[in-house]
């Protein structure tokens, strides 16, 4: 047996030591990586434009998965598979993007249970079991193993082409992903010895590659360069995102984002949910023939289905493209809900819109164009972007921005303006989520807000940090909590408790805490500062802990704005 | 957004403290400029500036100046003439925040209450492609600080510009004039039209009933800016006051509206 060709770092390996490491005297392009649900790509700056890596099999989508064979794990970089169905045998572990950073009472982790490998949940907010089928035992995993591994062949793959070390990357994410989840993604970066300096929501990576493209145009036309606005939809198999963008001169300011874990993979498994015999098993064979017949619908009225799930059961079905919107409607109607939110976000109006951008493979179902181009009143979706490649396009030419990489001819000179996709804030006012930096807001960002104390000589105050849009603090990620001591005695309502947050322009959270009384000019006690999120993986009771354990004892209320 | 900063001790002033660097703005020949120019800008009613509150006694000084002067590149030693003074072009290295360039020279625009609120968005931009933290990740730890300041100072200079409220209250900051927005009302009228106005804005169901509030409170803030003009350019600050009190109240019904359509 070959010695495994990659290694994995501890998964305790620190990450937040690496990041002031000195840079090297020749700026190291960053490559991009779209880590997508089900496949995955990787692209770099050549030093004139964008190049995408391919695979030795010639491919530059790659099947994001790994198999476990003989304990020695294999991705998709180097394997080949002998058939499609071989990735349904329970050995191949796949769709890591939707399983990262979630705990098993995630709605997303238990729709994942009827895939081919094991996934169980306990539902008390700890992280799922995974597992592969190994020599008929299960060899348990975690999504950050296993992104890992695949990581750690694609940096080989670009390390043997571009005949040099790669550490830099930008990696695409999803706008709905929870700064915890970021923190894995990092940590499975960091597994596989690779260093992030960026990790970007998708569709801010394709309003990038929209900006150089706007630039180029304007440049051939010594045109002024008016700022147009863009609606970029992207939807995967595992996540649907929108942004809208204003674009001017190569700068791209994020006005809005909204996504959900919403996706191909919810198509896939209704339609077969749909098409399966009564009381039959979803089995692989059935996943790999919807997914074609789907495929074929994008560009077929209708469909024949036929096939042989043994044990003497048929499937032979015509189906039509109607049934299939009326199977999947509320996919289609979470995405139409995304796009108008993220139109009302930017305070933008459908008349304003200059371009409807559609990627990823998802966009070319006709059902999902249809809705675009009603929400935006757009006849045309904007055509010079390939779908597919979009996303690791936008993410290599950020890689080269980021690294400081400078083109004689301009395509470089280029910026996204950030915005936060989701709310932060902390828990007051009962059980209340009061978001303190609100989602959209333009990165780097820095915004306080004081609570008072809800009890008589109150002298701690628990600071709880979530990240989300929900109303109460159940419905959003919790990214952690700390207390703040020494409240000098006073009746309640009257210390004034200041909770500052604070987003870099590398997307650091950090959170401040200080207990001022009315009169005084500073702090009565030290400012607290905490670097988000702080919790680790079975975070998902916590909350219920703290609630068991405090009660309503170390609460806090908004202090009253008069009106 | 500027209610936190009239609270004296508020923490994004601690840190503003803290996370400023003035060690290499002390050794900056600019401070000695200013000292030299002090004298005749101390003619000049520069009193208040917003910003200046918050940052160390000799960066004080570096306010002191006005206008006319001459700017040298910390990196290179480039002299430049501009106002703002942010960027330098020979070097392409990002300055240190001078808290005397205040945020109409930032734009490049006159000091005045009417100004044409679109054309500040390209004007950001192209002070962004220049000052974001994000394009000097391989610089020194120095020059990222003045990046993360500098940008964000842009930032709030578009955001206090674009609306109409913040930039009546940041220009009568200019003139030394602080307006507490916390303070009490006493007009009965107004009280009262406030309170029906919020009644309305609470009973009404559709988004029609509301987008037509929606279009009277604007109406009504564009007729208090209207007045704020006025007063403000003959010089009647205490009426000027009362237009910017007004609008602050139209503001909060908008944002009221905004959040329940």
């Amino acid at each position: 047996m070959a010695e495994p060709a990659y290694t994995v770092a501890s998964d305790s390996e620190n990450t937040g030591e690496e990041k002031s490491s000195s840079s090297p005297s020749l700026p190291e392009i960053a490559v991009g990586i779209d880590i997508g649900t089900s496949q995955c790509s990787i692209a770099v700056w050549n030093g004139s434009q964008v190049h995408i890596l391919r695979n030795t099999r010639n491919q530059k989508l790659i099947k994001s998965f790994v198999t476990f064979k003989d304990e020695v794990p294999a991705g998709g970089v180097s394997n080949q598979l002998s058939h499609e169905q071989e990735m349904l045998t329970g050995a191949a572990i796949f769709n890591m993007k939707r399983l990262i950073g979630r705990v098993d009472t995630d709605p997303v982790v238990h729709a994942s249970k009827n895939l081919p490998f094991f996934v169980q949940t306990l539902d008390i907010g700890v992280r799922p079991f995974i597992a592969a089928l190994v020599n008929n035992a299960w060899r348990s995993t975690t999504p950050e193993e296993v992104l890992a591994i695949f990581l750690v062949e694609l940096r080989l793959m670009a390390e043997t082409q571009l005949k040099r070390a790669v550490r830099n990357v930008v990696l695409t994410v999803p706008v709905s992903f929870s700064r915890f989840q970021l923190t894995r993604m990092e940590r499975a970066c960091a597994m596989a010895g690779l260093h992030v300096l960026r990790l970007m929501p998708e569709p801010t990576a394709i309003a990038l590659l929209y900006a150089q493209q706007q630039q180029m145009t304007t440049h051939e036309n010594m045109g002024s360069g008016s700022e147009r606005l863009a609606v970029i939809f992207n939807i995967g198999a595992g996540y649907c995102d929108v942004a809208v963008t204003a674009t001017a001169g190569g700068v791209s300011q994020i006005k809005s984002l909204a996504g959900n874990a919403i996706g191909g993979e919810d198509i896939l498994q209704n339609t077969m949910r749909y098409i399966a015999p009564p009381n039959k098993e979803a089995s692989g064979l059935l996943r790999v023939a919807t997914q074609d017949a789907i495929h074929r619908l994008s560009s077929q009225e209708n469909v024949q289905i036929e096939v042989d799930l043994g044990d003497g059961d048929m499937v032979s079905k015509v189906l039509d493209r109607l049934e299939f919107e009326e199977v999947n409607e509320k996919v289609f109607q979470e995405c139409e809900r995304l796009v108008v939110q993220c139109l009302r976000d930017a305070r933008v109006e459908s008349g304003d819109i200059d371009d409807v951008i559609m990627v990823g493979g998802c966009s070319c179902i006709p059902k999902v164009r249809a809705i675009l181009k009603n929400v935006c009143k757009k006849d045309e979706i904007y055509k010079d972007v390939n779908p597919l490649e979009a996303a690791v396009r936008g993410a290599a030419l950020e890689g080269a921005v980021t690294s400081g990489i400078h083109d004689p001819f301009g395509s470089l000179d280029l910026l996204t303006i950030q915005a936060t996709a989701l709310a932060v804030g902390v828990r007051a006012n009962g059980n209340k989520f009061v978001p303190v930096i609100p989602r959209n807001t333009m990165v780097p960002a820095r915004k306080d807000l004081f609570f008072t104390t809800v009890h008589d000589d109150q002298k701690e105050a628990l600071i709880v940090v979530c990240e989300g849009e929900g109303e109460t603090v159940e419905e959003n990620h919790l990214l952690g909590f700390f207390k703040i001591v020494g409240i000098p005695p006073s009746q309640k309502g009257v210390p004034e408790i200041n909770v500052c947050m604070d987003i870099d322009a590398s997307n650091a959270l950090r959170v401040f805490a200080a207990v001022l009384m009315p009169g005084s000019k500073s702090p009565v006690v030290p400012v607290v500062e905490v670097r988000m999120p702080t919790v680790d993986d079975g975070h998902g009771w916590c909350a219920q802990a703290l609630n068991v354990k405090y009660g309503s004892t170390l609460d806090l209320i908004t202090l009253q704005r008069k009106m | 957004m500027n209610k936190t900063k009239k609270l004296v001790a508020s923490i994004s002033k601690l840190l503003r403290r803290r996370t400023c660097y003035p060690s290499t703005f002390r050794c900056n020949p600019l401070a000695t400029i200013a000292f030299n120019h002090l004298s005749r800008d101390s003619l000049q009613p520069c009193s208040a500036k917003p910003l200046a509150i918050s940052v160390s006694g000799l960066r004080l000084s570096g306010r002191a100046f006005c206008s006319k002067r001459s700017s040298v590149c910390w990196n290179c030693g480039f002299s430049s003439e501009k106002a703002a003074f942010l960027f330098c072009d020979s070097c392409r290295s990002i300055q240190p925040v001078d808290d005397s360039v205040d945020y109409f020279q930032i734009f490049g625009l006159e000091n005045k209450y009417e100004l044409d609120a679109g054309s500040l968005e390209g004007k950001y931009k192209d002070w962004q492609k220049k000052l974001h933290p994000d394009l000097v990740h391989n610089k020194s730890k120095k020059e990222r600080d003045y990046a993360a300041e500098q940008s964000a100072k842009v930032t709030e200079a578009c955001r206090t510009l674009t609306k109409r409220l913040s930039r009546a209250m940041y220009i009568m900051k200019l003139n030394g004039i602080n307006i507490n927005e916390e303070e009490t009302l006493t007009d009965p009228e107004l009280l009262m039209e406030i309170m029906e106005l919020r009644e309305a804005i609470a009973e009404s169901k559709d988004s029609n009933a509301l987008n037509q509030i929606r279009s009277q409170v604007q109406e009504k803030l564009k007729q208090w800016s209207d007045s704020f003009l006025e007063a403000f350019e003959s010089q009647r600050f205490d009426e000027a006051v009362k237009c910017i009190q007004r609008m602050t109240y139209y503001e909060r019904a908008c944002e009221e509206i905004v959040k329940k359509l």
